[in-house]
């Protein structure tokens, strides 16, 4: 008999954070840069722990270089070549301290990685991702990749329980993905009826993490700066987006223009025109999990960022954090039924 | 005094099923195809447990041979003619393995259901479909038709508590059909005001039939490939399917355009457009507990069962059933507040 656990979890738009009393006197006062030492590789990391996701239309070379500037990460999608990579080397060496290169579990991409990794040797970060990390095998390529690479960084996911976060960690992985089904355009949760509101699984996954030195990234959820700073309250080391980074310039593919409007194409990486792409198609056994939008053009990513960046800062403020680092520890959520004022939705603008 | 169950019952969007850890490499791993034997009429039963509701726009001759092929379930609507079904019966004999032959609990709807019994004895399931599953005229009727029929396997309902399945089981049905008002077109709720979340129905129903080794049927309330694998996880044996299987080319009625877009039109069996169309009209002394609507056009329901089967081969691979019969084994819900991220609407 199947079994119900009672307890209702929560996503970002179930809570606000709770403001404090605070000594600082400015937003340029918060310090967004953070320091880790991986479980793992025993490696360092600094820098602002936003990450643009692994997509393809998300995570490109262009996305890379003006997140750098900012110490931004970006997890490279797994669809570039070689040759593309070194020529991205040898133009870029100071972003590749903010980069990671992207495999799923086939062998393919595994020989795919060495060679990139060979070629350039400054990466120091791998991007394991899979729909689901729950299975066997993943678990397995997690230590095969350990073992080939004992000194770089492995992210590893998804998942979005703690038991797994563990089963992962120990097998090699330093930090990991959480989330299933909270993307903006993912539809893994119509289609299977699985998983988990992101906010109560970050919260979840990142004391499972912490308490063997581990790191998780929340993935997938985040359609405004103030879920960025959820994420951030409710644990995460690393926020990584998609949505909110689509439709800029430095996104993939070409801008549509449609009745005097510009926009990008922006779609889940299961979703047929992923799958069509990069697969050839959709497989008989199994159905789509993303769907395709066109995502109005928002011009360089470099204003997002401020946006995100400003909005984080901010937040530290309200909840009295001189730096990110103490967001966590100085969040209380409080439970909610409204984001915001909708009297003037959906035809105002914020500017 | 009324009396308030205060314990909150459950919908398919109250709740996600949690990822567990599997030991499946592929989706193409899973098997969806269950088998069982059912109680009263100890007829064996081997498919993929989904069925196409006996709704006259779904459960059409049409839509049972794109699902048989598939080895998927119809419950054929109760208005084709005994020649109607001796010319299908007659052309496509393998699909007849999958199909029921329907019936309410009127004396002429059960001359009809066995003049069609006794002239194709391939037909070996018969769906009992009234509104209200908890009269005794219906208890009855059920009896009645298990005298007649015992070894025809009986579908009966719709209920959606656990002692009303217990009674129908006992009365001769084999498989009872749970839902009340959760329907896309059904009104009953809004009408009545009576009804059960589907969810909370289909585990309390499953387990008063499990207990019998009886069987029950999800009927209503799926949106989504991920409600199907919901009521399968929720204990369901077989979930029947309307709205979602509404509006394709094996859908009964024609596809008009409105506005330069195609559409079918899709109606409760108890609607206004239905009660005219078999009985004439609405009688005066009821409501119309049904609506009209019109959904777009979608092709082939070829694609429909890739889409829907592909999302529960998903289901199964994220808690680690190799099989749809541990499905509901691996199942823990969690509640929620929301499915879907609504970003891009």
């Amino acid at each position: 008999m199947p079994r119900i656990d009672n307890d209702v979890k929560l996503d970002f738009k179930d809570v606000l954070l709770r403001p404090k009393r605070s000594t600082l006197k400015s937003r340029s006062e918060v310090e967004l840069a953070r320091s880790y030492v991986f479980r793992n590789s025993k490696q360092s990391y600094t820098g602002i722990p936003i990450i643009a996701a692994n997509m393809d239309t998300v995570g490109t070379f262009e996305m890379a270089q003006a997140l750098c500037k900012f110490s931004l990460f970006t997890a490279i999608h797994k669809h570039y070549s070689v040759d593309q990579w070194k020529v991205f080397a040898v133009e870029n060496p100071d972003c590749l301290q903010h980069v990671a290169v992207s495999s799923g579990t086939g062998q393919a991409d595994f020989e795919q990685i060495k060679k990139i990794l060979e070629a350039v040797p400054q990466v120091r970060y791998i991007c394991l991702d899979v729909a689901n990390g729950y299975s066997e095998h993943f678990v397995q390529y997690v230590k095969d990749v350990r073992a080939h690479f004992p000194d770089h960084t492995i992210m590893a996911g998804n998942v979005v329980t703690g038991e797994m976060v563990e089963e992962l960690i120990l097998s090699g992985a330093d930090i990991i993905k959480v989330g299933i089904g909270p993307g903006s355009v993912c539809t893994t949760r119509k289609k299977t009826g699985v998983g988990y509101p992101q906010l109560s699984a970050v919260i979840e996954c990142a004391d499972a993490a912490h308490g063997l030195d581990g790191h998780i990234i929340s993935d997938g959820g985040c359609c405004c700066p103030g879920d960025v700073a959820k994420a951030f309250g409710a644990g995460a080391d690393f926020v990584m987006l998609g949505g909110m980074l689509s439709g800029h310039t430095e996104s993939g593919g070409n801008i549509i223009e449609k009745n005097g409007k510009k926009y990008k194409l922006f779609y889940g990486m299961s979703s047929e025109t992923a799958m069509k792409r990069h697969a050839g198609g959709v497989a008989e056994y199994r159905a789509s999990e993303g769907k395709t939008v066109e995502v109005p053009f928002k011009g360089d990513v470099e204003h997002t960022v401020r946006d995100v960046l400003g909005g984080i800062r901010s937040t530290c403020t309200y909840v009295g954090a001189a730096k990110l680092k103490e967001l966590s520890r100085r969040t209380t959520f409080i439970r909610v039924t409204q984001q915001v004022n909708p009297i003037f939705s959906p035809n105002a603008t914020e500017d | 005094m009324p009396r308030v169950d205060a314990d909150l019952k459950l919908d398919f969007k109250d709740v996600l099923l949690r990822p567990k850890r599997s030991s499946l490499k592929s989706r193409a791993e899973v098997d969806l195809i269950r088998t069982f034997t059912f109680r009263n009429s100890k007829q064996e039963y081997t498919g993929i447990p989904i069925i196409a509701a006996n709704m006259d726009t779904i459960g059409t001759f049409e839509m049972a041979r794109a699902l048989s092929k598939n080895t998927m379930f119809t419950a054929i609507h109760k208005h084709y003619s005994l020649e109607e079904w001796k010319m299908f019966a007659a052309n496509y004999p393998e699909c007849l393995e999958h199909m029921a032959a329907s019936s309410g609990s009127g004396k002429a709807d059960l001359d009809k259901l066995s003049s069609i019994l006794e002239a194709i004895p391939l037909v070996k399931y018969i769906c009992l479909d009234v509104a209200n599953g908890y009269s005794e005229q219906f208890v009855e009727f059920v009896k009645t038709v298990h005298a007649k029929f015992p070894n025809h396997t009986i579908m009966a309902g719709n209920v959606v508590t656990g002692e009303m399945v217990e009674e129908l089981i006992l009365s001769g049905a084999d498989i009872i059909k749970v839902g009340i008002g959760p329907g896309s077109v059904c009104t009953t709720r809004l009408k009545t005001g009576v009804g059960y979340p589907q969810l909370s129905a289909v585990i309390e129903c499953a387990d008063s039939a499990h207990g019998l080794k009886g069987h029950i049927i999800s009927d209503g309330g799926c949106s989504c490939p991920g409600d199907v694998a919901k009521a399968f996880g929720a204990g369901a044996d077989f979930v029947m399917l309307g709205g979602m299987f509404a509006g394709h080319d094996q859908c009964a009625g024609e596809v008009t355009e409105k506005n330069g877009k195609k559409v079918k039109i899709f109606y409760g069996m108890s609607s206004d457009t239905a009660m005219q169309k078999h009985a004439g009209q609405v009688a005066e002394y009821r409501a119309s507990e049904g609506r009209t609507v019109e959904v777009p056009y979608r092709g082939d329901v070829e694609n429909t069962i890739r889409d829907i089967l592909g999302g529960l081969r998903s289901t199964c691979t994220y808690v680690g059933a190799a099989k749809l019969k541990e499905l509901s084994r691996r199942t823990t819900f969690i509640r929620v507040t929301q499915q879907l991220n609504q970003m891009f609407g």
